[in-house]
């Protein structure tokens, strides 16, 4: 059996980075009592994954954390002890109690919500870009990958994009294409839109996650945390 | 302050983690449900600070009343300093992000002279005035820890001092404040409620007068002051009894010591001379091993570590050790939980308790001779001889250890360089133990590391009255040492260049009026002078030269015998004629006996319950 735990992180700990958060979320699971799985070999670790690792200075309220269990257990245990070894700053939002053969839950992920405050009107231009993006069929940009840098068509990797005025600045609300070959992180597109406005691109943008989801048969985006099997 | 700034800040600084808090355990309270917000400070970065045994202890037992709330502050690394003098942030704690300015009550830890810069910035960037007597609001400074002990060259910035043990004193201290509060009384009344506390020192109530020569000629009390002639220590007799954590903030980055800190015992009974820690946390009290077994579950419980580490002066000492450690693995090892002993002496029987706690874990054995001749070793009174080293190595080699550290001191008194060599003579020996061990029943790839530091003479030990080595001398010394072990194979040698040190026992052994240098070499950009990197030596001389004090003058001076120190008002347990006895063996060559083995008539029975 798996428990799948959606948390989320605040803002006071933005700057958690994500191998922090690895090991922190290890001794969670021994303070937890919960019966985990542990790796075989000499220096034995409890098996867990994350969906997604969350970049330094973004908050979230839907990251999925994946853990094998030794033993069955009920959704209510599973939910009140991960709750109390977590810090109010991590929290817990549910748990789904899924069977092994249940798929990997990174190798399902394929799109991200976000919300995206942009504060001030030192936005504007770049919030003016977002029609000019969305009427493109093709937009090239430099994306990062473990390679180096390469070209390529991002416009097809935001699958939605709006943005709306929010005191004195913007929201901005993307979904953005979060797989394994092919992401487009915020930072990309904001700074694609600010060259595309030919205007400075602000630094205080402030990432939030909302969603991860999967594709359905149909190629429709769902949630992955309520995923069917 | 604007947390939106900070956030923006936080950013732009190396390991940010150090400031967000947040941590599981951090303990939150409704701010206007306490009567009392207590800030306690540890004066170095937070990896450093949260591996401090003594915040944790405080922190928790603060935090147990309901009436007060005690958060941490840490001194903000450089590149956060600059940031936060940029952007108008003042010093924040980590929980609820308050300025300091706004606590009732600022507590600072000492444990080391270099750490003294750090507080200097901490009250500054806390927007507070540094001086004691410019101070008419904000909180109260406090500080403890075992550099209180010789408080006079923090007298100018300090409220008052707490030695000895903080357990109850700190409650006293709170409920103090509380009584004060209620009355509406004006601030210097506080200090004087203070003064009536066991173990309080309040330098404002006390005055000092020098001889011609510098030295001081006396202490006292100023007149109509409420404070004692001489200020005892507060001890705790019963550990048992007293507070212990049994819930630990768990940090998110790397710490220095990121494990159960369980401590075992307070005290040693080992009377090594040249060791403060060895006299001022007399006497020996143990915790029962029912009770440290019980809190240890508890602590893993609640963090979820996957180690404990049974902490004392000289762990090896404990009166149950093979018992104890036997209980913790049998207990904890199916829980994959690593038991480990810092601080083993070289003559404690050692070879069982290393045969448990190999079991799960292996690091390097960490030995310390001190000195590299049984003739310095009785000098200092180590009692170690080279045949326990030699019997300790061996042991360790044949369970399969093959990383041995030695440390050492250069520059103790008496030293000469037949000592120096000595020290090369016992990592030889060292070596040749693991090569007289046959191929197949050692561990492949011998590591000897040799830490030689520099001896600071300090308070309340019988080496005060020594002068330290000059740093010509020293530095002769260790590259007479560097040359020698440089033709044993699998010796790494690590040493340090002797000016810190030299600056350390200044402010160890330093009067009111250094407190003028410190202040003036915080203003020339001294700051985390422990950290290497950013010790400016000649920013030091100036200060020095700037404010007329000369820093041989502490350091390096012997004293005469019936010198008036500077912390000649306060006791720290052992008594004058104790040192002043010690002393003089020393200098004879003669060993004094392990206390456990028969009084050795210290002083510290004149305390109620001690030694019973």
């Amino acid at each position: 059996m798996r428990a799948i735990y959606q948390f989320g992180k605040t803002r006071r700990l933005m700057c958690v980075s994500h191998l922090d958060l690895q090991r922190f979320m290890q001794m969670a699971l021994r303070r937890s009592a919960l019966p985990v799985a542990y790796s075989q070999g000499f220096n034995p670790h409890p098996l867990l994954s994350f969906a997604s690792a969350l970049a330094m200075g973004w908050t979230s309220e839907a990251e999925l954390m994946d853990i094998k269990l030794a033993a069955p257990l009920g959704k209510a245990a599973a939910l009140e002890q991960m709750r109390r070894a977590l810090p109010p700053d991590l929290p817990l939002r549910g748990v789904r109690l899924v069977e092994d053969r249940f798929p990997a839950l990174m190798a399902r992920l394929y799109w991200a919500d976000y919300a995206i405050t942009l504060p001030g009107p030192a936005w504007d231009k770049v919030a003016e870009a977002v029609p000019g993006f969305l009427a493109e069929k093709e937009v090239v940009a430099l994306r990062k990958t473990k390679s180096g840098e390469k070209p390529a068509d991002i416009r097809p990797m935001a699958l939605s994009l709006e943005v709306t005025p929010q005191g004195g600045g913007y929201l901005m609300r993307a979904r953005l294409q979060l797989t394994e070959r092919a992401t487009l992180k915020p930072d990309l597109l904001l700074s694609v839109l600010a060259q595309r406005a030919g205007a400075e691109l602000p630094q205080d943008a402030q990432v939030h996650r909302t969603a991860l989801l999967a594709q359905d048969d149909s190629g429709a985006p769902v949630d992955l945390f309520t995923l069917k099997a | 302050m604007s947390l939106e700034n900070l956030d923006r800040v936080l950013m732009q600084v190396s390991k940010p983690v150090r400031y967000a808090g947040g941590e599981y355990g951090a303990v939150m309270k409704d701010p206007d449900k306490v009567a009392v917000r207590y800030a306690f400070l540890f004066p170095d970065v937070y990896e450093v600070g949260m591996s401090h045994l003594g915040m944790k202890i405080l922190y928790h037992a603060i935090n147990s009343r309901e009436d007060a709330w005690c958060e941490r502050v840490f001194s903000p690394w450089v590149d956060m300093e600059d940031l936060m003098r940029r952007e108008g942030i003042p010093l924040f704690s980590l929980e609820s992000r308050t300025p300091v300015k706004q606590f009732d009550l600022l507590g600072i830890t000492l444990q080391y002279e270099m750490s003294y810069t750090n507080i200097l910035s901490a009250l500054d960037l806390a927007g507070l005035p540094l001086r004691q007597d410019q101070r008419k609001e904000g909180p109260f400074v406090i500080c403890g820890g075992p550099c209180a002990f010789n408080p006079e060259p923090l007298a100018p910035f300090v409220d008052f001092f707490v030695l000895g043990d903080g357990e109850e004193s700190t409650h006293q201290t709170i409920d103090a404040y509380k009584r004060w509060k209620a009355q509406g009384l004006p601030r210097e009344e506080y200090l004087r409620m203070a003064a009536a506390i066991p173990g309080v020192y309040v330098p404002s109530l006390h005055q000092v007068q020098y001889h011609a020569a510098g030295t001081v000629a006396a202490i006292q009390p100023k007149a109509g002051s409420p404070a004692p002639q001489v200020v005892r220590k507060a001890l705790v007799n019963d550990l048992d009894g007293a507070f212990y954590p049994e819930k630990l903030i768990v940090p998110y980055g790397d710490v220095v010591h990121n494990r159960i800190m369980l401590e075992i015992f307070r005290g040693c009974t080992r009377g090594c001379r040249f060791c403060q820690a060895g006299m001022i946390y007399r006497p020996v009290r143990e915790r029962s091993m029912d009770r440290l077994m019980a809190l240890a579950q508890n602590l893993v419980d609640s963090t979820g570590y996957d180690e404990i580490s049974l902490m004392s002066l000289s762990s090896g000492d404990y009166s149950q050790l093979p018992q104890l450690a036997h209980r913790m693995i049998e207990n904890f090892a199916p829980k994959r939980v690593k038991i480990s002993l810092p601080s083993m002496r070289i003559d404690s029987l050692i070879k069982d308790t290393l045969k448990e706690t190999q079991k799960v874990r292996k690091t390097a054995l960490t030995l310390a001779p001190e000195a590299g001749t049984q003739r310095l070793r009785d000098v200092i009174n180590k009692g170690v001889t080279e045949a326990d080293l030699i019997r300790s190595v061996t042991d360790a080699f044949e369970e399969g250890w093959s990383a041995v550290k030695l440390y050492f001191m250069l520059g103790l008194p008496t030293e000469t360089d037949q000592d120096v060599d000595g020290i090369a003579d016992l990592a030889r020996k060292v070596q040749q133990c693991y090569f007289s061990l046959p191929k197949e029943r050692r561990a492949p790839g011998l590591r000897i590391t040799v830490s030689a530091s520099v001896f600071v003479p300090k308070p309340f030990t019988p080496f005060q009255w020594a002068g330290q080595l000059d740093q010509a001398q020293v530095i002769r010394r260790q590259q007479r040492l560097k040359e020698q072990l440089s033709r044993i194979k699998g010796v790494d040698f690590k040493y340090h260049a002797p000016d810190l040190s030299f600056i350390e026992a200044v402010f160890a052994r330093g009067d009111r009026r250094v407190g003028e240098a410190l202040e003036r070499a915080w203003r020339l950009g001294c700051r985390f002078d422990g950290w290497s990197d950013h010790f400016r030596y000649d920013l030091w001389l100036r200060a020095f030269e700037e404010t007329g004090v000369d820093p041989a003058f502490y350091a390096s001076r012997p004293r005469a015998r019936d010198e008036v120190f500077p912390w000649e008002h306060l006791d720290a347990g052992v008594t004058r004629a104790f040192l002043l006895r010690e002393w003089d063996k020393a200098l004879a060559g003669q060993t004094t006996q392990d206390c456990r083995k028969g009084c050795v008539g210290c002083g510290m029975n004149r305390y109620e319950g001690a030694c019973t």
